[in-house]
């Protein structure tokens, strides 16, 4: 059979498998062992233990459990009414007043969680029932949450960001100080549309009811502090070279366990509920990544993604067909799976085509990474569309419509990226330098 | 044997989630310790074991608790007569997918056992001892996988169906990335 029909029979089997429910780790699996078995001579079984041993036992890998207890912790706190209240002083004299609480309180827990679903609902549960009481508009209102609550993927740390450094064997750090620059720019984006609306309809912004003295401001100001000080430590060590990624997401578990302890909700419960949750979840996280070293380990031996970038290469397209063709297949990945399964499903194909095609795979991982959060934003699996459909009450039709207009200035930043590369790169590049990769 | 099952998924659970709070504390005495001018040799390899430790014993924890992905698009929009058969075929593809999991994990530990293979690296032990939290938690997710398949096939509802729906109606959709 040539290379080709063997991508066409696995490629089926794996479609097959996913659609009819099996565990995404699992069907990978199934999907190497069948290729490894039948179209090679490289024993399956190896293949196998190497895979999972190799991708699990990890140093570098470690980062990722720690970040996500570090947000679990924050998650169980009362970060959110404290952002809430320290921020909203701040930003009553922009059009749009208090809508942009939304925004920013994402833009800020996002430096700090490293998850989409989990930043929206963190600062949803108190700004949406504090803006409704106010007057705001609903339907903006979770179109700015849905659509903000994704910078938990892009504003570092990030746990899909960890995914595809790994995945793509590119660093973690280079990765994080590359969602930087692109997460302001979605921040502004998502503040300047807020603006222009309201001023398009100064009827639905109320009066700015609370106006404070500059002291009161202050005053709350402070709740902020705790916050800033651990997004301003992790990033700081982190970035400047005194800690690694690993040893950096150990010094955010401990400020985070500060924190919780600083405001009073940190007890024995609240502590093993946290360790547990980010059990489970990096446990489905590892066991997904063991399932896609598996299947790269068989695509290796296969030859398919060799073949596949040769195959694209001869097709003479421009490198700007080729990522106009990847963002509308990963816009219909998106719509059916979940994100980490996006990336680590596609990456053993797509990057040899890509690094073919002269692009820079940390440049690719933001693109990817935006890609990821319009997957979460995308009906029918959205999973931030999920977690406001539930906390509004309102059915999924209103709140994707609602976050449309947010969809669509994602879609803008996904062309400002591929048009200015150095918004992603230029940082990365300026700090640790310019060696590629 | 219910008990004794349940008590086995829990103390599972419970061991990797000791194993990810020590990844913390290494890390953290490793940093304390360079800070104070001493190494703490092998705290790299610690770190890696204790990562698929953790990963691999809560396999069947996290199995039941329903948090494995898996695109539930198709299969949840099947009418009720041909959601068990699927199910049920699923379970049993997966209940064969682990059990291929847990015969490669073990064959391989038994090989480097038997030829007393040391791990590379700062710490000389024999590498089937880190290896070893592999095998068990492959062990516990295939008796997890079997418990499942047999509750189903008996005509009740697994436990991973009850823990999705559970979190559906608290509506908790926290335990996604």
């Amino acid at each position: 059979m040539t290379t080709i029909g063997i991508a066409a029979v696995l490629f089926t089997l794996l479609v097959v498998l996913l659609a009819g429910g099996l565990w995404i780790a699992m069907a990978m699996a199934a999907v190497a062992w069948l290729g490894l078995q039948f179209f090679t001579t490289s024993p399956p079984e190896v293949n196998l233990f190497q895979s999972f041993w190799g991708s699990s036992a990890s140093w570098t890998l470690a980062a990722l459990p720690l970040f996500v207890w570090m947000g679990e912790i924050l998650f169980r706190t009362r970060l959110s009414d404290e952002m809430f209240e320290g921020l909203s002083p701040w930003l009553g004299w922009l059009p749009g007043r208090l809508m942009h609480v939304n925004v920013f309180g994402c833009g800020i827990f996002a430096a700090v969680s490293g998850s989409s679903a989990a930043t929206c609902a963190t600062i949803g549960k108190v700004a949406l029932p504090e803006l409704k009481k106010r007057g705001y508009d609903e339907r903006m209102c979770l179109g700015a949450l849905c659509g903000a609550g994704t910078l938990g993927l892009l504003i570092p740390p990030s746990i899909i960001m960890i995914v595809y450094a790994v995945a793509a064997e590119v660093s973690i750090l280079k990765m994080f100080l590359a969602g930087v620059f692109p997460g302001v720019l979605l921040i502004a984006l998502f503040s300047g549309f807020i603006v222009a609306w309201a001023l398009l309809n100064p009827s639905k912004t109320p009066q700015y009811a609370d106006r404070l003295s500059l002291r009161e401001k202050l005053r709350k100001a402070r709740n902020l502090i705790p916050c800033l000080v651990l997004i301003a430590f992790v990033m700081g060590v982190m970035f400047t070279g005194y800690a690694t990624a690993t040893e950096a997401a150990a010094f955010g578990v401990l400020g985070a366990l500060g924190i919780a302890w600083w405001s009073g909700s940190l007890g024995w419960e609240s502590f093993r509920v946290s360790l547990m949750g980010a059990t489970r979840l990096s446990c489905m996280i590892l066991f997904i990544l063991a399932g896609a070293s598996f299947l790269s380990s068989c695509m290796a031996f296969t030859g398919i993604p060799r073949e596949l970038a040769t195959w694209v290469g001869s097709l003479n397209a421009s490198p700007l067909a080729l990522i106009a063709i990847l963002a509308v297949i990963y816009l219909l990945l998106g719509m059916a799976i979940d994100g980490i399964s996006m990336i680590v499903l596609t990456t053993s194909i797509v990057l040899p085509m890509v690094e073919a095609a002269g692009f820079d795979l940390i440049w690719f991982g933001i693109f990817i990474v935006i890609l990821v959060e319009i997957a979460q934003i995308t009906p029918p699996v959205g999973f931030n569309l999920f977690v406001l459909q539930t906390m509004s009450g309102r059915d999924a039709n209103f709140v994707a419509l609602a976050s449309l207009p947010f969809f669509f200035l994602m879609l803008l930043a996904i062309g400002v990226v591929v048009a200015f590369p150095q918004i992603a790169l230029w940082l990365p590049d300026a700090l640790l330098g310019a060696t590629r990769k | 044997m219910r008990r004794f099952l349940d008590r086995l998924y829990a103390a599972s659970g419970a061991l990797a989630a000791v194993c990810l709070a020590l990844i913390a504390v290494v890390m953290l005495l490793q940093a304390g310790m360079r800070e104070l001018g001493f190494l703490l040799r092998g705290a790299d390899d610690i770190v890696a074991w204790l990562c698929a430790a953790s990963a691999f014993l809560a396999l069947g924890y996290t199995f039941r608790h329903g948090e494995l992905v898996r695109v539930g698009l198709l299969i949840e929009r099947l009418p009720a007569g041909a959601r068990r058969p699927t199910e049920l075929a699923t379970l049993a593809l997966a209940l064969l997918i682990v059990g291929y999991i847990l015969y490669a994990a073990a064959r391989f530990v038994y090989e480097s056992w038997q030829f007393e293979e040391v791990a590379q690296g700062l710490i000389q032990i024999p590498i089937w001892i880190p290896q070893m939290g592999f095998v068990a938690g492959a062990l516990v997710f295939f008796l997890t996988v079997l418990d499942e398949l047999v509750v189903l096939a008996r005509g009740g509802r697994p436990a991973y169906q009850a823990a999705e729906d559970a979190r559906r109606s608290r509506k908790d959709f926290t335990e996604t990335v």
